[in-house]
């Protein structure tokens, strides 16, 4: 009888292990779906952007509908006890923000890419310099491990809310010497990120471009709207046998 | 001009310039380490040596890097540090020789002195003669706005 108990007490608690095993690997697999489908758990993560897999690039190059911020200085602290400013209008490069954080998912892949600066690929004149939040909301052992060592990290909540960040990771542009920001945004990985920054930066190389011309045009008297401007090919060349 | 205060030093950056104020990490438990300041009118790299190992070369004619390294408490009283005050440089206190790293091009100051009871040496790197004019009188804006507290 006592043997009869034993067996069935056996059984039982064999059925239970798989039924647990069982709702543990189903549960996983919902969280792993949902992740995929952009509901991950990371709370700094900006909307639409949760997963690395799935995050929606906003396009550097463009402001969209929204104004970009004001660009501004950065002045915070380090991570060795140290105060820091850091100039970004009228510098003469481009800087590149990243607004990261210790604890975000889609930050890690960020934090190991700027591991090693070198291997960046990044555009000429264009320094970058990785921005968190202040020491109250994160997590400074942690952010003494990530810290690349090349790159500048600065604290300062200050600069989230200047520049309007609404969730890590963001990256903002800021052309030093025109002291605007260029362009804005996020990206899954570091890849996509300097795809579109090599946009921006070439985007606005033509724009400098333009202006110059524009510039030599008027010192030669060619205001906008001049009918030179709209000869075609043709009549240039029949101008020239003539 | 910006401000940026740490370990009893506060001072005003003139635009475009960066700055940091730190001091050093303790290695051994006994030790103990100073303010160390650095400034420039260009992108501070981060791998830096106190004197500007790491930074200088880089350096442009139109650059200057500025460092405010405090000594310890037995400095103090030492024949080094007798002048009182923060100081303001000028131009003949620079020269190719004063560099702690000669590069081409390149002219340093150096000056010791002790504020408010704090022993400190100046050291400036100028990236060129034909600058000079001017990073003495930005350098001195930045001396002139410099507190130290005791």
């Amino acid at each position: 009888m006592t043997n009869a108990v034993l067996v069935i007490e056996t059984v039982v608690l064999v059925l239970l292990t798989v039924l647990v095993a069982g709702l543990l690997r189903s549960h996983a697999e919902i969280l792993r779906r949902l992740h995929e489908l952009g509901a991950g758990l990371d709370p700094d993560a900006p909307i639409g952007v949760s997963d690395p897999t799935t995050a929606r690039l906003v396009d550097l190059r463009s402001s969209g509908s929204d104004p970009f911020a004001d660009a501004s200085d950065l002045d915070g602290a380090g991570l060795r006890d140290d105060a820091v400013h850091v100039s970004v209008v009228g510098a003469r490069h481009r800087t590149l923000l990243a607004f990261l954080s210790s604890g975000c998912l889609t930050c890690q892949g960020f934090w190991e890419a700027f591991a090693d600066a070198r291997s960046l690929d990044f555009p000429e004149a264009t320094r970058l310099v990785v921005v968190t939040k202040d020491a109250p909301e994160e997590s400074i052992s942690a952010l003494r491990k990530l810290a690349p060592p090349d790159v500048p990290v600065v604290m300062s909540s200050a600069a989230w809310t200047d520049y309007r960040v609404p969730g890590s990771p963001y990256f903002v542009l800021v052309d030093g010497q025109a002291g605007r920001v260029r362009g804005e945004g996020t990206g899954a990985n570091w890849d996509q990120v300097n795809n579109l920054l090599r946009q921006a930066v070439d985007d606005a190389s033509d724009d400098a471009r333009e202006v110059r011309i524009d510039r030599e045009l008027l010192a030669h008297g060619v205001a906008p709207g001049d009918p030179s401007l709209y000869r075609t090919a043709a009549q240039i060349a029949e101008d020239s046998r003539a | 001009m910006k401000s940026l205060a740490a370990h009893g030093l506060t001072l005003g950056l003139p635009a475009g310039w960066e700055g940091r104020i730190q001091r050093r990490g303790i290695t051994v438990a006994a030790e103990q380490t100073n303010a160390v300041v650095h400034l420039a009118n260009f992108a501070l790299p981060e791998q830096r040596d106190d004197f500007g190992g790491g930074v200088t070369p880089a350096m442009r004619s139109p650059d200057v890097f500025v460092v405010l390294f405090e000594y310890g408490p037995e400095s103090l009283g030492t024949p080094l540090f007798a002048s009182k005050g923060v100081p303001r440089v000028t131009a003949a206190m620079f020269g190719s020789k004063r560099l702690q790293r000669p590069l081409p091009g390149q002219l340093g100051c150096q000056h010791f002195f002790t504020a408010n009871g704090r022993p400190f040496c100046l050291y400036v790197v100028a990236g060129s003669r034909a600058h000079l004019p001017r990073i003495i009188a930005e350098v001195n804006a930045v001396l002139a706005n410099l507190d130290v507290q005791p």
